[in-house]
């Protein structure tokens, strides 16, 4: 079913685009590399490795290995609908449904043998102590080979060294698996184009803070977090390009939906993935979503001389493994940065992670004299999804701000 | 009295913060203290880390030194995070724990062993002598952690010998007389949990027939009262398996290593078992590790007490019901706060579940 779900997005959107072959279509562009990889990770003839969200892909790439985040799937499964049924297996099975609904619907599709196989499953502490334990829940299901990579919360000298040991043990981890050795030369070009990618998102970040900006709604939904499976590829920094040229040529046509921009808004943490019409409703309101919290390149250039260490400080750096204050940090110097005007935080149901500090992060953005919306919604699960109570306190909240 | 060090996870060395001179307290999720964590946190974080938060922000604690927290689960990642607001003047600490057990891990906590032991010693000279900092003098403190790691050694064989005999026959009372001892180490001092423990290893009324050998397990359950009620309910506990019984005097074994915080670090890791914490080796272990201690402690049935909304324990319930099963062990979830207050609850099932297993 997700094999034939990803062969035809490739179909459906490769079409579109050689109708138009000089157009930029930048989100065309990102959603058939992303369906060329759900294919790739479906396909039973590939080096598969499920992980966690902030495991090294562009690593993983470079050796050979398809690797994605089980959270991507969780997310395909909400966007096409089909998550439900999924959920009820994991329920069925004894899964809380007071946990966070990304893994509750990819353990269900494991159950129900939706899932590829994997070689060998690579868990990351960082985001979730949930998803930590819904990876040991594949392994044990699966009865493949598991490699942990703990991200500390504690930005030193020893948490660096710490992390950046275990990455290089993945390594041997990997190849014990794969029968091929790390390539410097693979990696050292992985990275580099990792560094491109960075420079392009930098750019593209820079580009959606102006005002008006040329972004709209969608354009970056979930951006930095998904981006990251791609950018150790040449695919991923031409994706970066293209996003950059649209911004760049909306700009300049002024052909952008900035017109109607009244309200600049921040979306903290992951979007809603069901059809849901948020982003249409705000539009409709002059209200538009400038940026995202987790769309920000927040490391230094990987060093091909110091991979490990690199990519462990890239790790440790992004919002998803922050503590509660310099998380807040981040989020109010991004609310500076885009000069926004209010925060919606959906408070995804289940996440203690992110969800977790909603108070705490209420405070510290109250604190710049950002109001934040704190909308109780399940991200994934739409099936108890109270539409219009929503509806109401997105009005409400972007007339108080007007 | 000495001064006291607060703390909330299991994966916190007692000796450490003895050696530095503090009582140890272990703050309980168990007050009257209003519900207010909601306006820092969020309400679906477990109700342990939610009621600490409240101690703390209707000031219900004892007047504390600093506080240890421990990066065990994300709950409590962001307990560390309420409590710079809840009370911005504590000193506090945050050790990193890894969720893996391998090398790396083990040297990684070792050393945020030893940054604890340093802190600790840090704080209480800083105290007596806020102007002068007097010369650390390692070998005295590390000598002063080998002492207090030695009682905490005799603790924990005294437990293990009360729960040996726990395992074979039925003593009225042991269950709970066991955990305020364990109850007094977390909360007051290891030298006086030991004293009575040693007077506990030889029951003094004779044992008795006529109730369900039950294993329980899961996260907190650390009233002694519940073990009485579970004695009214036809529960004689084989064993326990939480972070506030028995798992929580984790013996130290010295001689894995010349460097004392590696050995500290081998046995937490390895031995204090909670769900957070995962051998890669053998993903699901922890199903199995229940399913031996069920045997092995004589039990027919076993119970799990899980919080609502922990993450770490929910995720393996399925593994686990189904390990049992595959054993044809009995098994029964109930999820709650685990405090007296709810225990109230959980009446019928219990005595339903006892009464299927017979005697
Ligand atoms: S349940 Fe585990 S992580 Fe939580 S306090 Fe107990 S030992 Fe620590
Ligand atoms: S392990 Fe579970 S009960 Fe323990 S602190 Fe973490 S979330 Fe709470």
């Amino acid at each position: 079913m997700m094999y034939e779900h990803f062969d035809n997005a490739v179909k459906g959107i490769t079409e579109k685009l050689n109708q138009d072959p000089e157009g930029i279509n930048a989100r065309k562009k990102y959603a058939l590399e992303l369906s060329k990889l759900g294919k790739k990770l479906y396909s039973k003839d590939e080096n598969i490795a499920w992980c966690g969200v902030t495991a090294p892909f562009d690593l993983l790439g470079s050796m050979g290995v398809t690797s994605c985040f089980v959270e991507f799937v969780g997310a395909i499964l909400s966007s096409t609908q089909t998550a439900g049924l999924f959920l009820e297996e994991a329920e069925d099975s004894g899964f809380a449904t007071d946990s966070c609904a990304y893994h509750r619907a990819v353990m269900g599709a494991v159950l129900k043998n939706a899932m590829p196989e994997p070689d060998f499953i690579i868990g990351t502490s960082s985001p979730c102590t949930a998803g930590l334990a819904i990876v040991e829940n594949f392994a044990n299901q699966y009865k493949k080979d598991f490699f942990i990579l703990n991200v500390p919360q504690n930005y030193t000298k020893d948490a660096v060294k710490f992390l950046a040991a275990q990455i290089e043990e993945m390594t041997s981890f990997v190849s014990d698996h794969t029968k091929r050795p790390l390539s410097k030369e693979k990696l050292g070009i992985a990275l580099d184009y990792f560094n491109r990618s960075s420079q392009l998102l930098k750019d593209i970040y820079d580009l959606a803070k102006t005002k008006p900006s040329p972004v709209d709604n969608k354009f970056l939904k979930d951006f930095g977090t998904v981006m990251a499976l791609l950018m150790g590829t040449q695919q991923g920094v031409d994706i970066c390009r293209a996003f950059k040229d649209e911004l760049n040529h909306r700009i300049k046509t002024g052909r952008h939906h900035a017109s109607k921009e009244k309200i600049r808004l921040m979306w903290i943490q992951n979007r809603i993935q069901y059809p849901f019409p948020i982003n249409e409703m705000l539009d409709d309101l002059g209200a538009r979503l400038v940026v995202d919290e987790l769309n920000d390149v927040t490391w230094e250039p990987m060093d091909p001389d110091k991979p490990f260490e690199s990519i462990a400080k890239r790790m440790i750096s992004i919002p998803y493994s922050m503590d509660t204050s310099e998380r807040i940090r981040h989020m109010q110097d991004l609310a500076l940065a885009y000069r926004i005007d209010g925060a919606i935080n959906p408070c995804h149901w289940g996440c203690r992670q992110g969800t977790g500090p909603r108070g705490l992060i209420s405070k510290g953005l109250k604190d710049i004299n950002v109001p934040v919306l704190n909308l109780e919604i399940d991200c994934v699960d739409s099936r108890n999804l109270a539409k219009g109570q929503i509806e109401t306190r997105v009005e409400a909240f972007i007339e108080m701000l007007s | 009295m000495n001064k006291k060090i607060g703390f909330t996870c299991a994966y916190t060395p007692v000796p450490l913060i003895e050696a530095a001179g503090f009582s140890p307290f272990r703050i309980f999720p168990e007050s009257k203290a209003p519900d207010q964590a909601g306006h820092l946190l969020h309400d679906n974080l477990c109700p342990h880390v939610k009621k600490v938060l409240n101690r703390a922000l209707a000031d219900d604690l004892p007047g504390l030194e600093g506080m240890v927290f421990i990066n065990s689960c994300d709950s409590m990642r962001r307990l560390a995070d309420a409590w710079h607001e809840a009370r911005p003047d504590d000193r506090t600490i945050l050790l990193d724990l890894p969720s893996g057990i391998n090398n790396l891990s083990l040297d990684f906590l070792s050393k945020e062993y030893e940054r604890l032991a340093k802190t600790l010693f840090k704080w209480n000279n800083e105290s007596f002598s806020p102007e002068i900092i007097p010369e650390i003098k390692p070998e005295i403190e590390l000598d002063k952690i080998k002492d207090k790691i030695a009682t905490w050694n005799l603790l924990a064989a005294s437990v293990k010998k009360i729960e040996e005999k726990m395992s074979l026959d039925y003593f009225p009372g042991i269950a709970s007389a066991l955990q305020q001892i364990i109850n007094t180490a977390a909360t007051d001092s290891t030298d006086k949990a030991l004293a009575m423990a040693q007077k506990k290893i030889e029951p003094k009324e004779p044992a008795k027939a006529g109730k369900s050998p039950v294993f329980i397990f899961g996260n907190l359950l650390f009233d002694p009262k519940v073990y009485d009620l579970f004695e009214e309910w036809n529960v004689h506990v084989t064993a326990s398996d939480f972070c506030t019984t028995s798992r929580f005097i984790t013996p130290v074994d010295t001689r894995t290593d010349n460097n004392i915080f590696r050995s500290l670090a081998d046995s937490y890791l390895k031995q204090t078992p909670c769900a957070r914490t995962m051998d890669t080796a053998k993903p699901g272990s922890i199903a199995q590790r229940i399913v031996q201690r069920a045997k092995e402690s004589n039990a027919k049935g076993v119970i799990g007490f899980i919080l609502k909304f922990c993450d770490p324990y929910l995720a393996r319930i399925p593994m686990i019901r189904q390990a049992l099963q595959k054993e044809s062990i009995p098994f029964i979830m109930l999820e709650g706060d685990c405090t007296m207050g709810s225990m109230g609850q959980q009446q019928t099932r219990i005595e339903a579940f006892t009464e299927m297993l017979g005697v």
